[in-house]
């Protein structure tokens, strides 16, 4: 309880100042139709005009919350007007993404830590990767991957998820795989312990508490990636298409409901990775 | 066909060397760190050359490095532009308000444990959230020029500052904080001669992210519309005249801008927080 | 028994079941504006044609010509303006048939800006579409003799997003838009008709023409392929001529096909019915004037302009002579 009323305090705050920007930025249009038509609205008979406009500039909370409802409840959940439906679309590329980049960058990881030539050549480049804005190469990626033969949406947004997730992992994976120190390693030769065997028995557990703790940001990022991957590529299923297409039809309760959809997904994914983190360091001992 | 064989013995070459490099005693110098990178980023741009001239892959598909660098300098002029309207107007201005007022909100909620309690969860949450998405949204409000595009940025970096800035200022040590008491030290006499610099590679590491983060944002608000110059307009204008050339230059730009201002966020860290371990060597 | 003879033909000719399959890439998402297309697939008028379609929806960020150009489809919806830079770029599009005899874009303003012909344009501030759609504007200007650059005396132009904020918001003083989709967005906003000041391309005379359908030259080269978008375009023409006779049909047919389950009724029979007014025009046969009237008017194009040299060989009307012969 102590910890849920603070933030229920900010939330309820927040939704304040929600409701007032909503009032202040919709008038503008309620005087421009009341000029328009030749009348004049006082501040009473304005303010219940912002809370109800069809395309307002800032849709005020309950009116999102409506359209987020129809959109996850209002019908069955596989219709295409569904928000779950669309949900689940952009939670596959997501978890295709997560995967491809925690593969790239734990298999990244293990070579950079093995051979110094890998880490002096690709550790540079792998963090100018990322600041290359992925979303100038987001259209090159579905050119290339169709021309490799990789036809459909999911393949490019799969790339374009794991290549914003796989920085994370690389990173700690380098950090974690690293931490043993040289006690450790020299105990394990005097063992006669061979690469593999350190590697196995030393490097890759004391690495895990790095990985799990690089989950949580890496699921966030294949999620960004994931949504900024739907935007452009024709616009089809997903969160990321329903925003575009909210924008497009002048439908701005559409993109806000898109939007607050997907926070809710970043949220359970969030939930989810954290329990796994949890409960992997509880089979491994760690004091909890 | 020949031209892809040549490409991959000059990869294979280059590669071989790289390796001999890293093993011998010039890797411990920095001619040797700067080096070994730059030689794989040629040995990169050989084998792209090759592919895209042996398999003879249409241009309007995937320009060869070479036909790149020629737009580069053909068109300095206008990535120049692009880059000024981009990057000096959208970008900068967006990291320095975001990030500034991270700081700020961080350090005034500093005294009300309730509010930080409170934050904090909901500022963890909101870092995670693909806030790209609220582009169209502001450009919406702030209309066509840098305005939104700034606003897009502050959005994107605010919140992973604060919450980085709010580790920081807790990561100084209850013992250094109770010397700092036992010698009469004020609120704000702590705050800046102790938890600030303790706070140092925290916010230095929010702004790293964030660096990253206001070039994306103001790419993609440009997207929403923008004026007739700017890099995402000439990207997404440039895609549908398949004028990829220009639009690989301008990824090109964009991946140099991006480096340059983690660079500048990295070396004005190493000089901040020099006491700091991970900057010892 | 025309149809039975080319059946018979190909499979003279080894060809197998694959061959019929036809890829359509649209040049946008999946809305009224192809309701033809989908009204022909609903309606099976392919499948009596013998042939598999598949119609791809397209986004902000493809370019249908890469696509075609990968072979990943086989034909495709573009504008005439884009086709041919397309072309000048390398890439030998070819159109086959013109099924939008009429351009629906304009230039919608707020009349309370006070623009009331073209020549008051000057000084303010203009949304474009980019991304292809840039060049009848650019050329109109040129003949204006309005700068484009900014200078004073000149026009601004923005280039403007999805949608028809701008203008709501005041940004623009003019915005682009079709006929059968932007323009009802404001209107749909609560800003009356006589409050806006339209100037349609057609009008204007700097036209170009708008959807059609494209393939690639050297496959058209194959007497299999031109025997295959002969009966796709016949049956495309026969969904095109149904979806104008029964336009709210083929907006619900257009909505069942809407993956993004955004689109709304209202919008997509109003746009059916806009749209039915381009295509009523045509049987499908390219307008060879028009295609010149394309060209000239992007030579005109100002200091940049998007083709530097008429085209050759970029339409022909071997497909729609033989689609439309029976």
């Amino acid at each position: 309880m102590t910890r849920a009323l603070p933030v229920l305090t900010v939330l309820i705050g927040l939704i304040v100042i929600w409701y007032a920007a909503a009032v202040w930025m919709n008038s503008t249009w309620v005087y421009d139709q009341a000029e328009r038509a030749g009348t004049t609205v006082t501040f009473a008979e304005m303010v219940p005009q912002t809370m109800s406009q069809d395309r307002p500039l800032l849709p005020p909370p309950h009116q999102v919350g409506a359209e987020l409802w129809k959109g996850l409840f209002g019908q069955a959940i596989t219709s295409k007007r569904s928000l779950v439906y669309h949900g689940y679309v952009t939670f596959k590329g997501t978890m295709m993404g997560f995967g491809l980049g925690i593969i790239t960058g734990v298999l990244l990881a293990m070579a950079i830590v093995r051979f110094r030539v890998m880490d002096m050549s690709v550790m540079p480049w792998a963090i100018i990767s990322q600041t290359i804005p992925i979303v100038a190469l987001a259209p090159m990626i579905i050119t290339l991957s169709s021309q490799l033969g990789l036809s459909g949406r999911e393949v490019p947004k799969a790339i374009i998820a794991a290549y914003l997730s796989f920085f994370p992992v690389l990173v700690s994976m380098v950090k974690g795989l690293r931490s043993p120190d040289q006690m450790q390693l020299d105990l394990l030769k005097t063992y006669g312990a061979s690469d593999a065997a350190t590697f196995l028995k030393l490097r890759l557990p004391a690495s895990m508490p790095y990985f799990f703790a690089s989950l949580k940001v890496a699921v966030a990022a294949s999620l960004v990636g994931t949504i900024v991957g739907e935007l452009p590529t024709g616009a089809i299923e997903g969160l990321g298409a329903r925003m575009l297409i909210g924008s497009q039809f002048g439908e701005p309760l559409i993109m806000w409901a898109s939007l607050f959809a997907s926070a809710i997904l970043a949220g359970l994914l969030i939930l989810v990775v954290g329990i796994v983190e949890r409960l992997a360091q509880k089979r491994m001992g760690a004091p909890a | 066909m020949s031209v892809l064989i040549l490409a991959l013995v000059v990869w294979l070459v280059l590669w071989a060397l790289n390796v001999w490099l890293a093993g011998s005693a010039l890797a411990r110098k920095g001619v040797g760190k700067a080096l070994v990178p730059l030689i794989f980023g040629v040995a990169i741009l050989v084998l792209w050359e090759g592919l895209v001239r042996g398999l003879e892959v249409s241009f309007v598909i995937l320009p060869p490095p070479s036909l790149i660098a020629a737009k580069i300098a053909s068109s300095l002029p206008v990535l120049w532009q692009d880059a000024a309207q981009t990057i000096l107007k959208g970008a900068i201005p967006g990291f320095l308000i975001g990030c500034g007022a991270g700081v700020l909100v961080a350090i005034l909620i500093d005294r009300s444990p309730f509010l930080q309690r409170g934050l904090l969860p909901i500022g963890n949450f909101v870092a995670a959230l693909p806030i790209v998405g609220l582009a169209p949204i502001l450009v919406m409000w702030f209309g066509f020029d840098w305005q939104s595009k700034a606003a897009v940025v502050v959005a994107m970096v605010f919140f992973p500052m604060l919450v980085n800035t709010v580790a920081g200022l807790q990561a100084s040590e209850r013992m250094q904080r109770d010397l700092m008491a036992t010698w009469g030290a004020s609120y704000l006499q702590t705050l800046v001669k102790l938890r600030l610099p303790a706070a140092m590679p925290f916010i230095f590491n929010g702004l790293k992210i964030a660096s990253t983060l206001a070039l994306i944002g103001a790419i993609v608000a440009e997207f929403f519309g923008s004026p007739t110059y700017g890099m995402g307009f000439r990207i997404s204008t440039e895609v549908g005249r398949l004028g990829l050339d220009m639009v690989w230059a301008e990824i090109a730009v964009a991946a140099l801008a991006g480096s340059v201002l983690y660079g500048i966020v990295s070396l004005i860290e190493r000089w901040v927080t020099f006491w700091h371990p991970s900057q010892r060597h | 028994m025309k149809k039975l003879m080319t059946a018979a033909f190909l499979a003279a000719m080894g060809t197998s079941a694959s061959a019929e399959d036809v890829k359509l890439q649209l040049k946008w998402v999946t809305q009224a504006q192809f309701a033809g297309y989908y009204v022909a697939q609903a309606k099976g008028f392919y499948e009596e044609e013998g042939l598999n379609v598949t119609i791809l929806p397209g986004g902000p960020d493809i370019a249908p010509v890469t696509l075609l150009q990968n072979g990943e489809v086989d034909v495709m919806v573009d504008w005439m303006p884009s086709a041919l830079a397309a072309r000048e770029k390398g890439v030998p599009v070819v159109n086959i048939a013109q099924p939008f005899a009429a351009s629906g874009m304009m230039l919608t303003c707020l009349a309370e800006t006070g623009i009331k012909e073209p020549k008051d344009f000057a000084d303010k501030t203009l949304g474009v579409w980019f991304f292809g759609n840039e060049y009848p504007f650019l050329s109109w200007m040129s003949q204006l003799g309005l700068a484009t650059d900014g200078s004073p005396g000149g026009v601004t132009v923005l280039k403007q997003g999805f949608n028809v904020d701008p203008l709501l918001q005041k940004q623009a003083a003019c915005i682009s838009t079709m006929t059968y989709n932007e323009y009802w967005q404001v209107i749909d906003a609560g800003i009356k008709p006589e409050e806006l000041v339209t100037f349609k391309y057609q009008d204007m005379g700097v036209a170009t023409l708008e959807d059609g359908l494209y393939v690639l030259e050297d496959k058209l080269a194959d007497p299999a392929f031109q025997e295959t978008m002969v009966k796709f375009v016949r049956a495309s023409m026969k969904g095109w001529k149904e979806a104008e006779a029964n336009p709210d049909e083929a907006a619900m047919i257009v909505l069942e096909n809407d993956q993004t389950g955004a689109q709304t009724e209202v919008h997509q029979k109003r746009m059916m019915g806009e749209v039915a007014k381009l295509t009523a025009g045509s049987n499908g046969a390219l307008d060879v004037a028009a295609a010149e009237k394309t060209v000239a008017t992007l030579l005109a194009g100002g200091s940049d302009p998007v083709i530097t040299k008429a085209p050759e060989g970029a339409w022909t009307s071997a497909i729609t002579d033989k689609a439309l012969a029976n």
